[in-house]
């Protein structure tokens, strides 16, 4: 399956498209310390990729790389078919790619809607003169954004919060409101950075279900990290397995828990 | 000792009773100067709330504006001319800042930032002496139409004087700061500011250039301080002594709150106010010269008992 490179459903009914994103060797270093050694793997297009690994296998790093917080010193990055040059985190944003935060990194002094509206950023074209005066295209445009946004909101079912500060909403409503924000950027990839850490069942039940809700009804492709493996299991398309910065497995979930070095991995070995 | 606490708690409010056009006087004067105070204290406000940044050269951008706007005129530009020349110099120098200082500086302790201002500081000092001296220049109040005579008004037989300066210089602050908490609230640059003064990695994650945030910043601290350079200016004389009431927007910074826009305005009316009033009728009990001081006094008042300031951020620092 790994070798195919057109689209194709899986056994349980689910529409995978072509490669839209490829990461080749990829070597990441700080200083001496080697954060990600010699990975690759490929995202395809409307499934949702798994990247797990035990604390410190470099899942983060690797999120940080697809997104361009860090660069690495080697490999090469494919985006939709194009090798991508080393970008700016804000010019990969404008590319459609979004994310969301281990630590939630939400606009605290904002909204709710502030919040999501920030998501639209890139779209709004307008003059800011139009902006300050408020009238005719500029006036349009913010409504045609903020009805999308308000779409998002109730999808998300966080309509009660929606003129919250988000500074003071639980920690599980924050992570819905970031995922909110992800979304409003209609991202062709969306980075979910352990979007259910510190959660409690219940929230994770709901997380879940609005994360293949997104991939269902929107179609986005998603890649997330993940530490509870039963929600892996039951979300992901593919998984790919890091330790130690190095590629341990590449699969299905079913493949990779039946894999000898994923188990020694997880479980511990005897040396 | 009935002489003292009569002297101050019974005098100071009887002169005001009996000669309240001299009281209305006092008030006005000190209204106009806390607008000027808020307009340097808002000039660090921007740039504090965007980058976590206190800028000590905001005081010197002062008056490096003013005597870019005055040493253009002196060339013989005209005088409109001179000052959209000087707002251009701004944006040259809020662009080459970000360029050559923060970019370079990215993720350093807040104390690096803070000294990379002060060295600016120097520069601008050192720059501004070489290029246009360090004599004394008046500002170019008439050329740029700015009215200097004054109205009388007589409330009820007293006497109460307006500086058309002073009610231009009130006005056109209004104007400024009316303006900037529109492009803040109302546009995307505006909600891209506040991002940016939230959170660093998440306003990248949407999109936001944080370099092109900054030098819009530092542009519009640029705009506040020629604005301020100029009514300041026009008060008294443009030069390198007006740094000096850069410092005074420190106390109304600690009044009013690092963060806080209207925290600004509102501390430099009180500071402003507050030191005409208390140099007016208590002055005298301390020998004067209070104004110098009173500021200073109220502000560690203020860091004492409610150290956000009025508008300020509460502290939590999680331990």
């Amino acid at each position: 399956m790994k070798d195919t490179k057109e689209s194709f459903v899986t056994e349980d009914g689910r529409h995978i498209g072509s490669v839209i994103m490829e990461m080749r060797n990829i070597t990441l270093r700080f200083g001496g310390v080697v954060a990600i050694t010699n990975a690759s793997f490929d995202i395809r297009e409307g499934e949702i990729r798994a990247i797990i690994g035990p604390n410190g296998a470099g899942k983060s790093s690797m999120l940080n790389v697809i997104n361009g917080f860090y660069h690495p010193q080697e490999g090469e990055i494919w985006f939709r078919g194009k090798k991508r040059p080393s970008l700016r985190p804000y010019e990969i944003a404008e590319q459609g790619i979004a994310r969301t935060f281990q630590n939630i990194a939400l606009f605290k002094g904002m909204t709710t809607v502030e919040n999501v509206m920030t998501g639209r950023q890139l779209m709004l074209k307008k003059n800011f003169l139009w902006q300050l005066l408020r009238i005719g295209p500029a006036l349009d445009e913010e409504v045609v954004h903020r009805r999308r946004c308000e779409e998002i909101i109730d999808f998300l079912e966080i309509q009660a919060i929606r003129n919250s500060p988000v500074g003071s909403l639980p920690y599980g409503l924050q992570k819905r409101v970031e995922l909110a924000r992800a979304l409003a950027m209609e991202p062709k990839l969306l980075l979910l950075d352990e979007p259910m850490a510190g959660m409690n069942v219940e929230e994770k039940e709901d997380m879940s279900r609005f994360i293949l809700d997104v991939n269902d009804q929107y179609g986005t492709t998603i890649a997330l990290i993940e530490h509870d493996m039963s929600v892996v299991m039951d979300l992901a398309d593919r998984v790919v397995v890091l330790d130690y910065g190095k590629m341990l497995a590449d699969g299905t979930p079913d493949e990779v828990q039946k894999n000898q070095a994923v188990i020694d991995a997880y479980l511990g070995v005897e040396h | 000792m009935d002489g003292l606490i009569y002297s101050i708690l019974g005098d100071p409010f009887v002169q005001m009773w009996q000669m309240p056009d001299f009281f209305i006087q006092v008030i006005w004067e000190g209204f106009v100067s806390g607008i000027l105070y808020a307009l340097i204290a808002l000039g660090f406000v921007l740039i504090f709330k965007a980058s976590g940044i206190f800028n000590f050269a905001q005081g010197i951008m002062v008056v490096f504006s003013g005597l870019t706007l005055v040493g253009l005129h002196a060339l013989g530009v005209p005088a409109f001319v001179a000052l959209l020349m000087t707002i251009v110099v701004m944006y040259g120098l809020a662009f080459g800042i970000e360029r050559l200082v923060l970019r370079n500086l990215v993720n350093q302790p807040d104390i690096i930032l803070f000294m990379a201002t002060i060295g600016l500081t120097n520069i601008l000092i050192g720059g501004g002496q070489w290029i246009f001296g360090s004599e004394t220049k008046s500002m170019i109040t008439t050329e740029l139409l700015i009215p200097t005579g004054s109205s009388v008004w007589e409330p009820g037989g007293g006497l109460v004087i307006f500086q058309h300066i002073d009610i231009a210089a009130a006005v056109i602050a209004a104007l400024l700061i009316v303006s900037l908490a529109l492009f803040f609230s109302k546009t995307k640059v505006g909600r891209a500011l506040r991002a940016v003064a939230d959170d660093h990695q998440a306003s990248l994650s949407v999109g936001i250039s944080l370099n092109q945030i900054w030098v819009i910043t530092w542009f519009a601290a640029g705009i506040v301080a020629l604005v301020a350079g100029i009514m300041w200016g026009a008060r008294s004389d443009v030069s390198f002594s007006l740094q000096i009431i850069a410092l005074k927007a420190l106390p109304v910074l600690v009044l009013g709150g690092f963060t806080s826009v209207p925290g600004a305005i509102v501390g430099g009316l009180i500071i402003g106010v507050g030191e005409k009033l208390f140099e007016i009728y208590w002055g005298p009990l301390l020998g004067s010269g209070v104004e110098g001081w009173f500021a200073y006094v109220i502000a560690l008042v203020f860091l004492l008992f409610r150290p956000q300031g009025l508008f300020g951020e509460k502290i939590i620092e999680r331990v």
